[in-house]
């Protein structure tokens, strides 16, 4: 990766051994991010990364952010979807209003935020209190939300929610939130899709961790696991195509890191990442079917990844880039 | 193909329908909990009939369509009866009328640690002792393992120089001293069907457990394996019409109409479609008593395939409507088809063999 320097090379060991040292990935999907791991993440500066300094954050350019998204995906997604949460939808959403006052807060883990980025309809009614049910709210134990109900409005907790189960990101609380809260509209335009737009690159840097993770764990089982008396790495099939996906995600790596163009990275992440990861639980037979091999989480994330972020919108927002014109289709 | 059984599959999905809600499936799921009360059900209201490989296949494919975790808990108690019906001595024949009846449930031990795609190198073996073999080793995965009461076994009995030659398969009693089911958790899906590792400690077997004839028991579990893969399949096709249904509920209710969407429905109908054909073909020969393992193996490996497909489709065309509980089951389930009874690797590899073979 010739773009990347050697200090971005020390922040990747820094943020891989950071995991090692101080994340249980089985124990935080049972049980959760807790105000523990995001004390640790804020000491480090991951929690503010892109937060500007006069507010505690990193300030950290975007290759910097990407490897952080990167490595921490790479070890358990929800990590880096905790991080792309604060630092690629609710930093963009307070910026420039007097919401920034909370970022100090954010950046040093003391106040937990969410953004719905989920629901694009609300049946909301507004008072003195917004009142209502709001479905799929990732981080639902959050201090106070962001939500695009054709504004940009953020709610203050506590939420009464019903937690669900939910296989995506499951080291994050998941669910529905009652509303009876007070409110505030911090932009009359909704930010959201602006904010989606410009976080491609930060999705692709989730997905790429994903589909480092999935092949890193493939790969290492073909040197160890033997049928029919040999290793599977040495039958054909697996590796031709293990090393294809290799091949995927080092080009994604590339073009992600060169900064070449956010659709075209984009889409090739998402047209990689449900393959690659489900190849990887094939590689392990019956075991990438158990989550003590760590392999379906790759899978889960992944499936969950595609499905929010990446549908119809974000193909007509790519050929409308690719024919420099706001198409419109029949 | 099989329109006369029209009527019994609309009995059994009506059963689906009332008994699979998707509080119960959630339930069992999370819970990963077998549910015994719905197999005693499905068997009290008649819908197994194991006598007919017709309706055990369309029973399969319509109750994994409404929840395959359900579906084939209710499905499975069965497990390995085939083997008996075709190799095992008169008691053991008998022995069957037990099984269907719901008495027993059985479960098939082949799978260990160390491999499951290379069934000829298994570990365990059972070593003759006057009249007696004595049982040692493990298996891994077994469904039903922890709440079967009887499993069909397969371990090694002598040394050969092809390793396939000395196997043999037994009829276990897992009340038997020796016999333990560790319950495993933590499995993406099928979460209500029950899943062990077992372990063998000088278990006593009588002569009379053995199944069939000493030595020929890789045979006889490839013999099983080429009928239970049509059921596999009709468990996929259960589930990618499953997922189908979720699709298509999800662009009437929305009305979506754009042409993406519409090509992306027609490309799933016509792989499920496909998968249909050629799984119905397939039990077609094998009902007739002349079974094409290598239709078989495409029906099995092209319906898991077209099973996590279609699952992954209606995930990414519903997208954060995807989230629901009873959706994302699908996905979760889906996987397991390309895994048992031969993962699609493996599968493939039977196919060339035999059509290279040229039969
Ligand atoms: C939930 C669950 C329930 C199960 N129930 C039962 C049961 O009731 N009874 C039972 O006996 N077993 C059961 N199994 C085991 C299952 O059948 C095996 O997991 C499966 O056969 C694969 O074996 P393995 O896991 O050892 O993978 P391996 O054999 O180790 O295979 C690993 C990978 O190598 C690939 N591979 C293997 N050979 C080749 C080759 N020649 N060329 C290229 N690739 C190859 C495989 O496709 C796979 O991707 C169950 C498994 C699960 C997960």
């Amino acid at each position: 990766m010739s773009n990347l320097n050697e200090e971005n090379n020390i922040l990747r060991d820094t943020v891989r051994e950071f995991c090692e040292k101080n994340l249980d990935e089985k124990k935080i999907e049972e049980e959760k991010i807790d105000n523990n791991i995001n004390s640790l993440l804020a000491s480090q500066g991951f929690l503010g990364a892109k937060i500007s300094s006069k507010y505690g954050g990193s300030e950290l350019d975007d290759i910097s952010y990407h490897i952080i998204l990167e490595e921490f995906s790479k070890y358990l997604p929800s990590i880096a979807m905790k991080i792309f949460m604060i630092n690629s939808l609710y930093l963009p959403s307070v910026i420039n209003t007097e919401y920034e006052s909370y970022l100090p807060d954010v950046s040093s883990g003391k106040m937990n935020v969410s953004v719905d980025f989920m629901n694009n309809k609300y049946k909301l009614e507004y008072s003195n209190n917004v009142n209502g049910t709001v479905e799929n709210i990732l981080n639902t134990d959050a201090e106070n939300i962001v939500l695009f109900d054709g504004k940009t409005t953020i709610v203050e907790g506590p939420f009464k929610t019903r937690e669900k189960d939910f296989m995506g990101f499951k080291g994050l609380k998941f669910g529905s939130i009652e509303l009876n809260n007070k409110y505030n509209v911090i932009d009359k335009n909704s930010r959201k899709e602006k904010i989606m737009e410009n976080s491609y690159n930060d999705l692709s840097a989730i997905a790429l961790g994903i589909i480092s993770g999935a092949i890193d764990k493939a790969m290492n089982y073909s040197r160890v696991r033997t049928v029919f008396g040999a290793y599977l790495k040495n039958y054909e099939p697996l590796v031709f195509k293990l090393s294809e996906m290799y091949s995927k995600e080092n080009i994604l790596r590339s073009i992600l890191y060169s900064n070449l163009d956010k659709y075209y990275t984009f889409n090739f992440a998402m047209n990689s990442i449900v393959e690659i990861a489900r190849f990887s639980v094939n590689t392990h037979g019956g075991y990438g079917y158990f989550k003590d091999f760590g392999v379906e989480k790759f899978y889960r994330d992944a499936i969950i990844l595609k499905s929010v972020f990446y549908g119809n919108n974000e193909l007509k927002q790519l050929s409308n880039h690719i024919y420099s014109e706001k198409l419109t289709f029949i | 193909m099989f329109e006369e059984y029209d009527d019994y599959r609309k009995q059994i999905r009506e059963f689906g329908l009332k008994e699979f809600t998707d509080e119960v499936a959630a339930k069992y799921d999370r819970g990963e909990e077998y549910p015994d009360y719905l197999r005693k059900k499905s068997l009290s209201v008649g819908i197994i009939d194991m006598h007919n490989p017709a309706k055990i296949l369309i029973s399969i494919e319509e109750l994994c369509r409404v929840d395959a975790g359900l579906g084939i808990s209710v499905t499975t108690p069965y497990f390995g009866a085939e083997v008996l019906m075709l190799f095992g001595n008169d008691k053991q024949k008998e022995f069957l009328n037990d099984v269907y009846s719901g008495k027993y449930v059985l479960g098939l031990g082949v799978t260990e640690a160390s491999g499951g795609s290379d069934v000829a190198h298994i570990k365990t073996t059972a070593t003759k002792k006057g009249d007696k073999y004595i049982l040692n080793g493990s298996k891994m995965f077994i469904t039903n393992g922890a709440i079967a009461d009887y499993l069909v076994v397969l371990a090694r009995t002598s040394d050969e120089d092809k390793p396939h030659h000395g196997l043999s398969t037994f009829l276990l009693s897992t009340k038997l001293n020796g016999f333990k089911a560790n319950k495993l958790t933590g499995k993406l899906g099928v979460r209500a069907t029950n899943t062990a590792e077992l372990t063998f400690n000088n278990i006593e077997l009588n002569s009379e457990d053995l199944i069939g004839e000493e030595g020929k028991g890789f045979y006889y579990i490839m013999a099983f394996f080429n009928i239970s893969r049509i059921y596999v399949a009709a468990q996929a096709l259960g589930i990618a019409e499953g997922a189908f249904d979720k699709i298509q509920d999800y662009i009437k209710a929305n009305e979506i109409k754009d042409e993406n969407t519409m090509f992306e429905i027609a490309d799933v109908a016509t792989r499920i479609e496909a998968a249909k054909e050629l799984t119905y073909n397939a039990a077609s020969y094998l009902f007739k008593f002349e079974p094409r393992p290598q239709l078989t193996s495409m029906a099995k490996a092209y319906a898991g395939e077209t099973a996590v497909y279609a699952s992954e489709k209606a995930m990414e065309i519903l997208g954060t409507n995807s989230l629901e509980e009873n959706v994302e089951r699908i996905f979760r389930n889906a996987k397991i088809m390309e895994i048992w009874e031969g993962t699609s690797e493996v599968e493939k590899l039977v196919i060339s063999r035999f059509i290279l073979k040229g039969e």
